[in-house]
């Protein structure tokens, strides 16, 4: 059981691809087919970390790691890659400050100039979580599909504080959408 | 936005689960048919044996067991059966993966990963088929021939800003 949704968002993530570019996609969540038919028709390699399968990303006493060696630990980016582009959809909605923090210490390194991403935080943190896969089926439409269990950590980030936390991106624009989510579209910081 | 390119072969839907009830349970055991016009050599390795070091040949393989090293088919297909685990980097005409691999995967023609199928490692295939529910954890080269794909920009979105304008995250937080 599977619904589409629609994205205002998503046609200005390829934006700045230019032509004949051949581009690294990060996709830190479970990839879905469609994902992985959608990229096959685009010059591109597709990195896949599902960081949904480790949750709780949160420091719990007598952890050996902090939350920022475990998730550097999770990444392992080679160290030559450098991405266009990034899918985290729902991913910051279940990690908590520290974690999104440490993501992306991790990740700036590793961000093309002109790398943009694509993500879902909340207008309104009492927004009800929704436990969904999500893919791409086209430039402007989202596939998305119910998780067979509902997932730990969910505690949605305010706008501002996400903001704050997204060292090395800049929001570009962010849509409201259904349930007080947001759609946001991500810049990095040159 | 992209043209997405038409020219190459795009992912293909899901093949059927195929079934190994005809598989008999002889390891390494090629099977030949009555005529090489009708019927390919299959050889298995079995649930119970396992295989350090490098894995040739030149027929198909189904891997039950356990394999570490390098597994080179060629122009041959591979699959990693339900109970199989292979911890080895593979090179085949075409993968299939129902059970388990660590290590990159070359296939010359195709890749497929399986619902029961969990993969770590780096792949590189022309086409790239996973069904819903399989496991991976890596990097899929969607295109890694030569031949420049057919890639441009679309008209800006009209719900998109451009680079020049100002950032907009104005919405009140709740």
């Amino acid at each position: 059981m599977s619904e589409q949704q629609s994205s205002q968002l998503l046609p200005g993530l390829f934006e700045a691809v230019t032509e004949g570019q051949r581009i690294d996609v990060l996709h830190l969540g479970p990839v879905l087919p469609e994902t992985v038919e959608y990229f096959s028709g685009i010059r591109c390699r597709l990195h896949i970390n599902d960081l949904f399968a480790e949750l709780p990303l949160a420091f719990q006493p007598g952890d050996a790691l902090t939350v920022q060696q475990h998730i550097c630990e999770l990444l392992a980016f080679p160290g030559e890659v450098r991405f266009d582009l990034c899918l985290f959809w729902d991913l910051f909605n279940y990690l908590d400050q520290d974690g999104v923090v440490a993501l992306m210490d991790c990740l700036r390194p590793h961000l093309a100039p002109a790398a943009r991403a694509h993500a879902f935080g909340v207008h309104n943190t009492r927004s009800p979580q929704r436990d969904c896969r999500f893919g791409i089926v086209s430039d402007s439409r989202l596939v998305l599909r119910p998780r067979a269990a509902r997932l730990p950590g969910y505690a949605p980030h305010s706008q501002a504080k996400l903001k704050q936390c997204l060292d090395g991106f800049d929001v570009q624009r962010s849509v409201l959408m259904a349930d007080s989510r947001l759609e946001l579209l991500l810049k990095a910081r040159c | 936005m992209f043209e997405r390119n038409k020219n190459k072969q795009t992912a293909v839907p899901p093949e059927p689960q195929r079934s190994r009830q005809d598989t008999p349970p002889a390891s390494m055991a090629p099977q030949a048919g009555p005529s090489p016009a009708t019927h390919r050599s299959i050889a298995m390795i079995g649930p119970s044996i396992e295989i350090k070091g490098t894995v040739t040949g030149d027929e198909d393989l189904v891997i039950e067991g356990k394999v570490e090293g390098t597994v080179e088919l060629g122009a041959h297909e591979l699959t990693v059966g339900e109970s199989g685990k292979v911890n080895a980097d593979i090179t085949a005409r075409t993968v299939r993966i129902d059970g388990e691999v660590a290590g990159d995967i070359r296939g010359n023609e195709k890749v497929v990963i399986s619902k029961s199928g969990n993969v770590r490692g780096n792949i590189i295939a022309p086409r790239m088929t996973l069904e819903d529910g399989a496991i991976f954890k890596g990097s899929i080269d969607m295109d890694p021939g030569d031949v420049p794909a057919k890639v441009s920009l679309a008209p800006k979105a009209a719900a998109v800003s451009g680079p020049d304008t100002a950032p907009e995250f104005d919405l009140k937080s709740g």
